[in-house]
């Protein structure tokens, strides 16, 4: 028997013109692995959240849908917490309690469970997820990483039959997210529960599904194995294949035959014997030219130390690096090294106590303040719902600026025009993007900073950003970014840093930078490098796969 | 008002008396204990009440919420000595859900951030204090939120009542924890002297709450609100006295 | 804090000591009460806090000064007049009386010092967790928002300076007033967002659906029942000896000290004996070794 049966559900939030999910049947049977995707706003989490009653939302709804062939509202509030777990985006908002060991018992104290169930289930849970060294914490001490697996373990600890997840790891570093990853497959082959997810980055889990579900505005549009997912929207030309995993993309952007790689192995494998034998015509991508002495750097830190309190270890241990003007230069690097301190310390939130920090060649102790934000610097943060304090866009980009046509110019640019008298806080995580940054850009700046712009977006959102990006650059914009995400600064970056340690280790160009990186670097250099140089993005294998085949044909 | 409540009330009235007659019994110096004692018997009914309703999670939330904010609000204002904009806060949440929302976040904030600053002999008499401040606006103000239809008066009253407020009432009550923890006699004279000293610190109390008064109750009556119809929070709970 | 013996005790058994030795603290002038209360809760103090803890015993030493000198003031009563002010006379017996309450706040507020140290947040939730769930659950949820909000303020506060937008500190009152004000604003709207997930969270996991127990973390064993008795039976001693009023004004009369003295040292040096007993075990077990 299905676990879910879903059948012909339709549902529209209350005022809403258009049906959110229209006519979805979908079945999910005991044991499966099933992966739901498609772009924001395409219904994946108002169907997850038609799973479990309570956090079913208001609005005109028809279809029906069974868990274990009975109908869900019929299925008691208390069965539903206990056998449906739901773990959610944010790891933070989730965190009831203040201590480890109280989360993780907090769902067993609702369902009324005596002490002794109480304690044989938090300690089984805590040693299942390697709790047992922090379980005595204080939450707020956690990473975000522990956090999400604390909130997976506190859901698991009611012994749930289905565990529901949606989007888990947006708000993760890649590390963590495929750890938690890692730990999901592991309770679904270990211990036979169920698993409904979405997900951005599918990398981390298409290959392991059993199925994979593609929603595309309330409607599923397909449904089927990973591998025929991949063919169908291929076939389709759906917008939701640029989402795929590299060696998906790479395969059918090259247009190559036979089974399609869903890993990274599978996908080098695939190249190997492809080109088997064969002398290759072009091995390197055409080449960039190579980094040149920076002149006029519209940025340039030289030997930055700085520490945050008087007794605790440094975090910038000496960071040198130049920005040419007009350039887009992304930092990368490992969680807590310090990338985002360094930011922080370029525009003098955090004060560095030795070395010096120009921009513009001109010291930055030298501009008074209130001169340094206006036509010079900004920074985007990383949650950028920390720039928002109004009520509505419009209002925020009031703040910044009177001129009506200065706003609407930083509104066209930023794609939120539309959006002007929404609430920000109504808005999804793309869109907030977005109003954040017109709100920084009104600033008028020069050199712009931004910290982890793409945590959290979608790869739609993504490709969005990066455009606007390559229009503040073509306005002669200087950009400085740092990231986790690898794959959208061998994309879009002229020049890469490497962040380790407290200190810029290397600059180069993202071909060489990734092509030298062995571990770090992009999927598509991992698959490709057996037979290509320094092919660090699916284009880039694509072409030369493409122009190898002609050669030898 | 629900049977369990006015039970609870009726308990607590037997309650003090007693407590002020053994207090007289005491060998020593009585006051403190006594009037710490009363002090917590008075917050016990409210307390019952709530713990009687079994408040749900949206409930819970906002007013933890609020709490939360009312108990960090102070380290907004880092370079301003003594502006202490919590009490404000509470009579916000106070206005917004009803005077036994606003008494308990009261109490619940000065709990609360005790334990992050120290907890002392003035905890309880903090926690009544900021509780009745949370409470008094509550009543005075909940179900006349039609006075928005006149913003400028509605806000020159909530700013008058503010200042007033801690001035009068908040004030003087953390004065009197004073009064009982270092008076070696109960004389007016002693108790006029530690109000008076502490006037200059009320007034510049008062100016910070009513300032938030004035500054932050529309926002933050705008944003609670904004709220319950976004999510449909606190319906259920919003009367609960 | 240093690791303590005493706190390794049940929550229970923490409590009862600070409700009696404040309690009595509070309550008995009696000099020699005052003293012993005094003693004991600097050195116990000095225990958990080491060295930091001289920064409030020595910030008591003037409060303690201006307690004693002002009383006479206001209690003009007494035999022995040592001087007027405005014609009125300051006693010596006042003078006594100020040193007595001086005396008795200081153990006040070390106590309470000791207190916060012992009797963390957890430790209280865990001990009214059963009797008052839905505001041991508030309590709870509250001590986890207010760092996470303190985070949060400092986020908005550095994203706000970044674009320009910040109060310096050499602005003008006005301007820093609203820019808190903004500050605050942006923040309560970040966590009422955040408190829908936060609440959704609770129901997902069965909030509501059945009467609430409590997990307790702490538990009752037999060396918690053994400290228990014999602090409840040190403490009756003391009600029941008696002995312990103290008059200052207007005739200094002070009872004579009884048995109930032994009992009271003996019950507020508990902890210390405690701490330092196991202190001295651990030294000898590792020079064994």
């Amino acid at each position: 028997m299905a676990h879910f049966h879903i059948q012909n559900l339709s549902f529209s939030y209350p005022n809403a013109k258009k049906e959110s999910l229209s006519g979805v049947t979908l079945s999910v049977e005991k044991g499966e692995y099933v992966v739901l995707c498609g772009k924001s706003g395409s219904g994946k989490t108002t169907l997850l959240r038609h799973l479990k009653s309570v956090l079913t939302p208001h609005g005109k709804r028809s279809g029906q849908i069974l868990f274990c062939g009975v109908p869900i509202d019929e299925v008691s509030k208390q069965d539903q917490a206990s056998k449906i777990g739901f773990v959610m985006q944010n790891p933070d908002d989730q965190i009831v309690t203040d201590k480890v060991w109280h989360e993780l018992a907090f769902g067993l104290e609702s369902l009324g469970c005596d002490q002794k169930t109480m304690r044989l289930r938090v300690a089984e849970m805590a040693s299942y997820f390697g709790i047992q060294g922090w379980f005595h914490r204080n939450v707020a001490e956690l990473s975000g990483g522990q956090k999400q697996l604390l909130n997976l373990a506190s859901i698991m600890a009611m012994q749930p039959e289905v565990l529901i997840l949606d989007e888990p790891t947006s708000q993760l570093d890649p590390i963590a997210a495929s750890d938690f990853l890692n730990t999901v497959r592991k309770i679904n082959l270990e211990l036979g529960t169920t698993i409904l997810i979405t997900e951005h980055r599918l990398e981390d889990i298409y290959h392991a599904a059993d199925r994979v579900v593609v929603m595309d505005g309330g409607k599923i549009i397909a449904n089927d194995t990973p591998r025929r997912v991949g063919e169908q929207l291929y076939a389709q030309n759906n917008e939701m294949f640029a989402a795929l995993p590299t060696p998906v993309r790479v395969f059918y952007g090259a247009k190559a035959e036979g089974d399609c790689p869903l890993t990274v192995r599978e996908g080098r494998n695939w190249l190997s014997k492809t080109f088997e034998n064969r002398t290759l015509a072009a091995v390197e991508p055409d080449s960039e030219p190579a980094m040149e002495e920076v002149r006029n750097p519209a940025l340039k830190v030289k030997e930055a130390w700085f520490r945050y309190e008087k007794d605790s270890p440094d975090v910038l241990r000496g960071v040198s690096f130049e920005v040419p003007a007009g350039s887009l230069f992304a930092v990368v690097g490992g969680n807590g090294a310090g990338k985002s301190t360094a930011l922080k310390a370029v525009c003098g939130i955090c004060k560095i106590y030795r070395g010096r920090v120009e921009i513009f060649g001109k010291d930055l102790k030298k501009y008074r303040s209130g001169e340094l934000f206006q036509n010079c610097l900004a920074m985007l943060p990383q949650d950028p719902k920390s720039l928002f304090v109004k009520k509505t866009v419009r209002e925020e980009l009031a703040e910044m600026c009177r001129e009506e046509d200065k706003i609407a110019q930083a509104a066209a640019l930023c794609e939120i025009e539309s959006l002007m008298d929404a609430h920000p806080y109504d808005l999804s995580g793309g869109e907030q993007q977005r109003a954040a940054l017109a709100k920084v850009l009104l600033t008028q700046p020069r050199l712009l900073l931004l910290d982890e712009p793409t945590k959290g977006l979608d790869s739609f959102f993504k490709q969005k950003f990066a455009q606007i990006l390559r229009k503040l650059r073509q306005q002669g914009m200087t950009i400085v970014m740092v990231s986790h995400d690898v794959e959208f600064c061998a994309e879009h970056a002229d020049l890469v840093s490497m962040f380790f340690d407290g200190q810029i280790l290397t600059t180069d160009t993202p071909h060489r930078f990734f092509g030298q990186n062995s571990f770090y670097t992009t999927a598509a250099n991992r698959m490709s490098r057996c037979v290509f140089r320094n092919a660090v993005t699916a284009g880039d294998v694509v072409a030369l796969y493409q122009k190898n085949r002609e050669g030898s044909t | 008002m629900k049977r369990s409540t006015v039970s609870s009330i009726l308990t607590v009235l037997l309650l003090i008396p007693a407590t002020l007659y053994l207090g007289t019994k005491l060998p020593g110096r009585w006051y403190y204990l006594t009037s710490t004692l009363i002090i917590i018997e008075t917050m016990i009914p409210f307390f019952l009440a709530f713990e009687k309703r079994r408040p749900q999670a949206r409930e819970l939330v906002t007013i933890a919420v609020m709490a939360a904010i009312a108990a960090v609000s102070r380290a907004a204002f880092a370079f301003i000595p003594n502006f202490k904009p919590i009490v404000g806060i509470i009579m916000i949440t106070g206005i917004a859900f009803g005077a036994e929302a606003g008494f308990l976040t009261g109490t619940v904030a000065a709990f609360a951030s005790n334990f992050f600053f120290g907890q002392g002999p003035y905890t309880p008499w903090q926690m009544m204090a900021y509780g009745f401040g949370g409470f008094l606006a509550g009543l005075l103000f909940h179900k006349k939120r039609k006075l928005h239809q006149k913003p400028v008066l509605y806000l020159a009253v909530l700013t008058a009542f503010g200042f007033v407020g801690i001035v009068a009432v908040v004030g003087p009550l953390l004065d009197c924890c004073t009064i009982f923890t270092t008076g070696t006699q109960l004389t007016w004279a002693y108790a006029l002297a530690c109000f008076a000293s502490g006037f200059p610190i009320n007034v510049t109390h008062g100016i910070a709450c009513g300032l938030t008064m004035l500054l932050l109750s529309k926002p933050l009556l705008d944003k609670l609100d904004r709220l319950k119809t976004k999510y449909g929070m606190m319906e259920a709970g919003t009367d609960g006295l | 804090m240093k690791r303590d013996a005493f706190s390794q005790y049940h929550p229970a058994v923490n409590f009862v000591f600070f409700v009696g030795a404040i309690g009595f603290g509070v309550v008995i002038q009696h000099p020699a009460y005052a003293a012993a209360g005094c003693v004991s809760a600097a050195l116990y103090y000095l225990l958990l806090r080491g060295r930091s803890a001289w920064k409030l015993i020595l910030s008591m030493l003037p409060l303690a000064a201006l307690l004693t000198l002002i009383n006479p003031l206001f209690n003009t009563s007494g035999e022995h007049i040592l001087f007027r002010v405005f014609g009125r006379p300051y006693t010596l017996e006042a003078l006594y009386y100020g040193m007595a309450i001086a005396a008795i706040f200081v153990v006040m507020m070390l106590w309470f010092g000791c207190y916060n140290a012992v009797l963390t947040s957890d430790k209280f939730t865990g001990l009214f967790g059963n009797l008052i769930p839905a505001l041991s659950l508030l309590l709870v949820m509250v001590l986890r928002m207010i760092p996470n909000f303190f985070r949060k303020m400092k986020q908005i506060i550095g994203a706000r300076r970044s674009i320009g937008k910040g109060a310096e500190k050499s602005g003008s009152t006005k301007e820093k007033i609203g820019q808190g004000m903004t500050v605050l604003s942006a923040l309560t709207d970040w966590a009422l967002e955040g408190s829908v997930v936060t609440a959704d969270s609770m129901r997902a996991r069965g909030y509501g659906t059945a009467r609430r127990t409590s997990f307790q973390i702490y538990r009752m064993t037999l060396r918690d029942w053994v400290l228990l008795a014999l602090m409840v039976f040190l403490a009756a001693g003391v009600i029941v000896a008696g002995g312990v009023r103290a008059e200052f004004t207007p005739i200094l009369s002070i009872a004579p000290l009884t048995w109930g003295f032994a009992a009271y040292c003996v019950f507020l040096s508990i902890p210390t004996a405690l701490h330092i007993k196991e202190a001295l075990q651990w030294r000898i077990s590792i020079s064994k070794i």
